[in-house]
């Protein structure tokens, strides 16, 4: 039952847009339909397998294994652990959420719905490989829709280059300046983040391709590998380096997060929940699903880079986040400055701070996936992004202005919202093996909260401008649901937090295990936060 | 050396396809002088039969497996050879489907164009038998041949004829280059049969000749250094002879490639591992990064081939069993994608009659069904899963990593991002921009029909590819005596070793 239920999770993304293929497009309520209908069988089929995933047992559950090429060693192999089932969940999540902030695309909708539900599933498909092969199968699958969702659906972006702070000065994203030549066009994002992502996967592949090479099983099958597999010295130094930031690339750590607000900026709503939702974290999950599985020991070494990179990360986007104008400037630096924080959790190799960690992605999922789809509405409303231009929206958008107090609440981490759990682990757990960093990144915290309510201020209050006087609120079911369905999901995990909490250290426990057994004086912090 | 012209039944079996490919040809040849009033669709539909009769005919020998050798050993017909004849006649079958609605733009010689198609196919069945350097000179320029007339034939066009002459003077050059290695590795050898060499001690003239013979079938493939003439008979050429052009004969070439090195050079194999590596990067490299200057589809998909063909090579430069098996696997995933594209790219110039990337804004608005099989062709082609194209550059860099050469695989992974950006602009072109003249395209049924079956390949070779590797890894068993095993091949020294 539970692997059929990974198969319909899997699948249902896909025979929908096959389905998509044979509607014609002038039937855009059939193609919303079937395109809801879909992604709602994938919520449901992803719920069950999240709530009958069996933290007693533990380990890789619901595992369906199909041989695909003996001759290359590589099997249709599926499973969900504790890690796994969290993030299918929430990716189930976010692309239900995700068809319906979409309702009121009007051009080419069909192809739309096509590319986000492939988008999807590819996403989950990484979620539950146990091959390395399919792991990257879907990796680099997720990563082609982008281009085209971002270049047809997507907007351009003013004045990025002319970001000024409150006192008229320029400035400049360095890394991400240096490498925008001049150009703020949907076209010139969709296209840097599909090459940065792909050179990327490249790096990984590079490094996937040596594992396979070099174990003493030609296979592609993690489950095989981890037991397997053992390698050290340079080769393991060379393959975790190419791991790491091969997938780091996507996750995205700083210096290499360029693409990623860039591509956030211009990409639909939709697209920029999941992007930042769940894509973002393929590559959290990617390194732990490779490089912990596979080479605990170089891990246990290496993690350190890890969480020297985690403090730029946090203190970049949290200060780029502060000065940008643009909403979703704002929105997707603070993606990238959050993302340090699942990178800390990672880098400290204990259980608390790793459980944190993975809840973290689920909780950073569902609130960047309110902000992104709330800072879409505005923007179909108003046309713009521009945050000083706006203001007042809160007369005209009530209902707006209720959910984005919430979800600016739960990205801080309020207690009650599920994203206060993470933090408050990660921090705990992170605190023994670095202290400056957790220092930081409360101060991250801080820099979150002041950012995320500036945004706010400028948006809902103050003046409105008479230019919007005719913006609406988000007034039907349709428009409500998607973000009642967040904010309904981060609240009950953040009061109901046990099975969440029971699941992910089912396999963290084991994991950090392996990996600490190289040097057990790190293995001392076995109490929970939750005995 | 006398020759034993007396042929029993069993081995006229084996020459059964191409008797009836040549009978087929006449007949078609015949039909078209008889009644000059014929339909000229009739006749391609009359060529595409027969093209499909062979086809079975070769399927049914594969399954059968109905192998032997003809000729004291200058015609074989083995898994390889079966498996190049299919390829080369799924090409022509698929390029007289993309030609029916080209050829009404010629005004003369419709009938021929199609006899002219089937008798390259015809040839390049014969090369891919080939079994000894005569034959290999004879197959290859009786392929040819069809070819110099079918690149000019647009006789009023300034480009068709430049095309055809720039194609026909070097090809006549390699001709000669062929014809002056064969006779050094005759004069060394002492034969011209591949397995009766593979003894030879190596001297100077052995490997001079064969350099003129990689030269001249470096030449058919279109590898660096041997490409220049590539683009513009690829621009300039009838469409659908340059689809025909971009494939075929680059599988039958590979086909003579993979038996000479591996059979006849089987013990030279650290030397000619060095010119492949070479040979692979400078393909990939340059026809990549000038890809991404083309301004036209055509040319654009000409580049791309060169560096397809480098992505090719790297399985020769593995110089293995699973090196060939990928070989063979990586040009039937190319077979589907470039013939699609090029059969995308037929049906857009017969509608705006245009080839400029320019000129493919807005396809998608204009042709949902040409814009989607483009992406899917050219993402193949980038290598992106779950396409064809991508198994293919798995299996390729696989077979390369098993022979450690990290250099080739780390250029050949860099050449696929640098790929993607070219294919990823015409995505943009047809995708993103608004086009110029939103009036609708419609697709005909021939075309329609070649643009399915590329699609389904792609498809099918990308989620499912297990029964195509079996059919390579079963067609290329051969090799796995000739070429000795992975672990006693001499390694060769850290520039290529790593």
């Amino acid at each position: 039952m539970g692997e059929l239920a990974l198969l319909i999770t899997l699948f249902a993304p896909f025979l929908g847009s096959i389905a998509l293929l044979f509607i014609p497009n002038r039937e855009p309520l059939q193609v919303r339909g079937v395109a809801a209908g879909s992604a709602g069988v994938t919520l449901l089929a992803a719920l069950y397998v999240f709530l009958a995933y069996d933290p007693e047992q533990g380990g890789f559950q619901f595992i369906t294994k199909w041989s695909w090429s003996e001759e290359l060693g590589i099997a249709f192999h599926l499973g969900v652990d504790g890690i796994g089932a969290p993030l299918v969940f929430a990716s189930a999540i976010l692309l239900f959420a995700g068809i319906f902030i979409s309702w009121h695309i009007k051009d080419r909708t069909k192809e739309f719905y096509i590319f986000l539900l492939i988008l999807a599933a590819a996403t989950i498909g990484v979620f539950m490989s146990l091959d390395l092969f399919f792991l990257y199968f879907f990796y680099e699958m997720s990563v082609l829709p982008m281009y085209v969702l971002l270049g047809v659906w997507g907007s351009h972006t003013k004045g990025y280059l002319s970001m000024t702070d409150s006192e008229g000065r320029k400035l400049r994203d360095s890394v991400g300046f240096i490498l925008n030549f001049g150009a703020n066009s949907k076209e010139y994002a969709a296209m840097k983040l599909t090459l940065f992502l792909s050179a990327g996967a490249v790096l990984a592949l590079m490094g996937i391709l040596l594992i396979y090479h070099f174990s003493p099983v030609h296979t592609f099958d993690i489950l095989v590998l981890r037991e397997v597999a053992d390698f050290d010295g340079t080769l393991a130094t060379i393959i975790w380096l190419l791991v790491f930031f091969g997938f780091a690339s996507i996750a995205p750590i700083w210096p290499l997060h360029s693409w990623s607000p860039v591509g956030h900026a211009a990409a639909p709503a939709a697209t920029s929940m999941l992007h930042a939702g769940v894509l973002m974290k393929l590559g959290h999950f990617s390194i732990i699903r490779v490089a912990y599985e596979i080479l605990p020991e170089t891990t246990q070494q290496l993690m350190p880079i890890a969480a020297i990179l985690c403090v730029f990360s946090i203190l970049y986007g949290g200060f780029v986040a502060y000065f940008a104008k643009d909403t979703k400037y704002v929105i997707g630096y603070s993606s990238s400055s959050h993302m340090g924080y699942v990178f800390l959790g990672m880098a400290a190799l204990n259980y608390i701070s790793l459980t944190g960690a993975v809840i973290y992605m689920f909780a950073h999922a569902l609130a960047t996936g309110m902000l992104f789809a709330m800072a879409g509405w505005v923007y179909d409303q108003t046309h713009t992004r521009d945050i000083p231009s706006l203001g007042g929206l809160v007369q005209k958008m009530p209902f707006l202005a209720g959910a984005f107090i919430i979800a600016c609440m739960a990205s801080v981490g309020m207690p009650g919202t599920v994203n206060f759990i993470a933090e408050i682990m990660i921090i705990v757990g992170a605190w023994e093996k670095y202290p400056f960093q957790v220092i930081v990144a409360v101060l991250g915290i801080v820099l979150t909260m002041a950012y995320l309510f500036k945004m706010m201020r400028g948006l809902f209050y103050g003046r409105l401008s008479a230019e919007y006087a005719h913006v609406s609120d988000a007034r039907n079911w349709v428009d409500r649901m998607p973000l009642l369905i967040m904010i309904g999901c981060s609240i009950f995990f953040g009061i109901f937090p046990m099975h969440f909490y029971n699941v992910v250290r089912s396999t963290v426990v084991p994991m950090l295990d392996r990996i600490n057994q190289v040097s057990p004086v790190l293995t001392q912090q076995t109490t929970g936060l939750f005995p | 050396m006398t020759f034993d012209l007396t042929l029993s039944g069993s081995d006229l079996l084996l020459l059964a396809p191409e008797m009836f490919l040549t009978i087929w040809l006449c007949v078609v040849l015949a039909v078209d002088c008889t009644r000059r009033t014929i339909n000229h669709e009739t006749l391609a539909y009359l060529s595409v039969g027969g093209v499909v009769v062979t086809l079975v005919t070769l399927i049914w020998f594969d399954y059968a497996e109905i192998h032997g050798a003809l000729f004291k050993d200058t015609f074989v017909l083995d898994g390889v050879a079966i498996f190049f004849k299919i390829f080369v006649l799924m090409a022509t079958a698929l390029v007289l489907l993309c030609s029916v609605d080209y050829v009404r733009s010629f005004k003369f010689f419709r009938g021929e164009y199609y006899c002219l198609i089937m008798m390259s196919a015809l040839g390049m069945m014969f090369m891919a038998s080939a079994q000894d350097l005569l034959s290999v000179f004879v197959t290859l320029e009786f392929s040819t041949f069809g070819f110099y007339v079918l690149v000019a034939y647009l006789r009023d066009n300034q480009k068709s004829s430049e095309a055809g002459l720039k194609f026909f003077i070097l090809g006549v050059f390699t001709a000669g280059l062929l014809a002056y290695g064969i006779s050094l590795v005759y004069g060394e050898t002492g034969t011209l049969v591949f397995s009766e060499m593979t003894a030879t001690p190596g001297s100077y003239g052995l490997a001079i000749g064969y350099i003129m013979i990689f030269a001249a079938l470096g030449f058919k493939i279109g590898a660096v250094p041997f490409h220049s003439w590539i683009p513009d008979t690829y621009q300039g050429a009838p469409t659908p002879v340059t689809a025909f052009l971009s494939i075929a004969p680059k599988g039958a070439a590979m086909a003579i490639l993979i038996r000479m090195f591996y059979v006849a050079l089987a013990t030279f194999k650290p030397t000619w591992v060095l010119l492949f590596v070479v040979a692979s990067i400078a393909s990939m490299t340059y026809g990549n990064v000038v890809a991404i200057a083309q301004k036209n589809i055509k040319r654009l998909l000409a580049y791309s081939g060169i560096a397809q063909i480098g992505n090719v090579m790297i399985g020769l430069a593995a110089g293995t069993k699973r090196g060939s098996d990928a070989i063979l696997f990586y040009l039937l995933t190319y077979l589907f994608a470039n013939l699609g594209a090029f059969a995308v790219v037929i049906g857009v110039s017969n509608l705006i009659k245009s080839d400029e990337i320019e000129d493919y804004n807005g396809l998608n608005r204009r042709s949902p069904f040409l814009a989607a099989a483009m992406l899917l062709f050219l993402l193949s082609l980038a290598g992106v899963p779950p396409l064809a194209g991508f198994i293919g550059k798995l299996y390729i860099f696989v077979a390369a990593i098993e022979q450690e050469l990290y250099t080739l695989l780390i250029v050949g992974l860099i050449n696929i991002v640098i790929s993607m950006y070219y294919y990823l602009v015409v995505v943009k072109k047809m995708y993103i921009n608004e086009p110029a003249d939103p009036s609708p395209l419609s697709v005909s049924t021939p075309l329609k029909t070649a643009v399915f079956v590329g699609m389904a390949g792609t498809l099918l070779l990308g989620v499912y590819p297990q029964p195509f590797i079996n059919w390579a890894v079963d067609a290329t068993l051969m090799f796995s005596n000739v070429v000795a095993p992975t672990a006693a091949v001499p390694t060769l020294p850290s520039p290529i070793g790593g």
